[in-house]
């Protein structure tokens, strides 16, 4: 089965979002999203959907076939343009 | 205090309220299952060892198969979530659970009944186990307590390992 990568909790943290508020608005419990973070659950395209309208970005900025660059990659990538 | 406030109370500190509004947190109960069946399995030898002759062992046969279908039922309510509250309605996860654990569970019993209807056909053959009038109903029970003991088991296996909540 394909692995689904997110980083929702790159996401949470940036926003300061619990994961009981992020859970409460939209309607799992919050152990899902634990499960979710963690990568032992993969979502529905609804709940997706809803996570992603949550943090107003575009679905494939939050879920991914391919692991995600981590923060530090892209911030040291981000300053290699800006010189 | 008034009688009514006494009473809730009372209520509140056996804990009560915590089994009929669901207040407590779900469990993975991977292995407590096992030994309630293991003691349904081992009742249900006893009982149908004896029932020819009650006696002591006859009892004890049937408060460990009673005892454990009890237990069977406790289990259910401890276990991984199965029925959500007006406030915690399931979720999309859990449902899914819900619907593997007793699909599972339901072609496990479907199985063992379609075994037990092959075995019956060679029961009234000399030196094979015939099961009496009491043996039956406890045979009934002992399914029923499989059904809340199975989807418990097998939830409580597909469940990942918990979120600490103080990683919020």
């Amino acid at each position: 089965m394909t692995d689904l990568y997110n980083r929702i909790a790159v996401f949470r943290a940036e926003r300061g979002v619990s994961r009981r508020e992020l859970a409460e608005a939209v309607g799992v419990n919050n152990q899902t999203i634990g499960y979710l973070e963690r990568g032992d659950y993969k979502p529905s395209l609804e709940l997706a959907m809803k996570i992603a309208a949550y943090f107003d970005v575009p679905i494939e900025l939050l879920f991914s076939f391919q692991p995600f660059e981590s923060v530090a990659e892209s911030l040291r990538r981000a300053a290699a343009v800006g010189e | 205090m008034t009688l009514l406030e006494k009473m809730d109370r009372a209520v509140y500190a056996t804990g009560i309220d915590r089994i009929i509004f669901m207040k407590f947190k779900p469990r993975a109960l991977r292995w407590t299952p096992l030994l309630a069946f293991a003691a349904l399995v081992a009742g249900y030898a006893v009982i149908a060892g004896s029932v020819a002759s009650p006696n002591r062992t006859y009892l004890i046969g049937t408060a460990i198969f009673y005892g454990a279908f009890m237990v069977a039922a406790f289990l259910r309510l401890f276990g991984p979530r199965f029925t959500g509250t007006a406030n915690h309605p399931l979720d999309e996860r859990e449902l899914t659970v819900k619907a593997r654990a007793h699909a599972i569970s339901g072609t496990a019993l479907a199985t063992f009944a379609m075994l037990g209807c092959f075995y019956m056909t060679a029961a009234d053959l000399p030196g094979f186990w015939h099961p009496r009038a009491v043996d039956w109903m406890n045979l009934g029970f002992g399914i029923q307590a499989a059904g809340m003991l199975l989807p418990t088991l097998i939830a409580s296996w597909m469940q990942p390992r918990p979120v600490a909540d103080d990683e919020d």
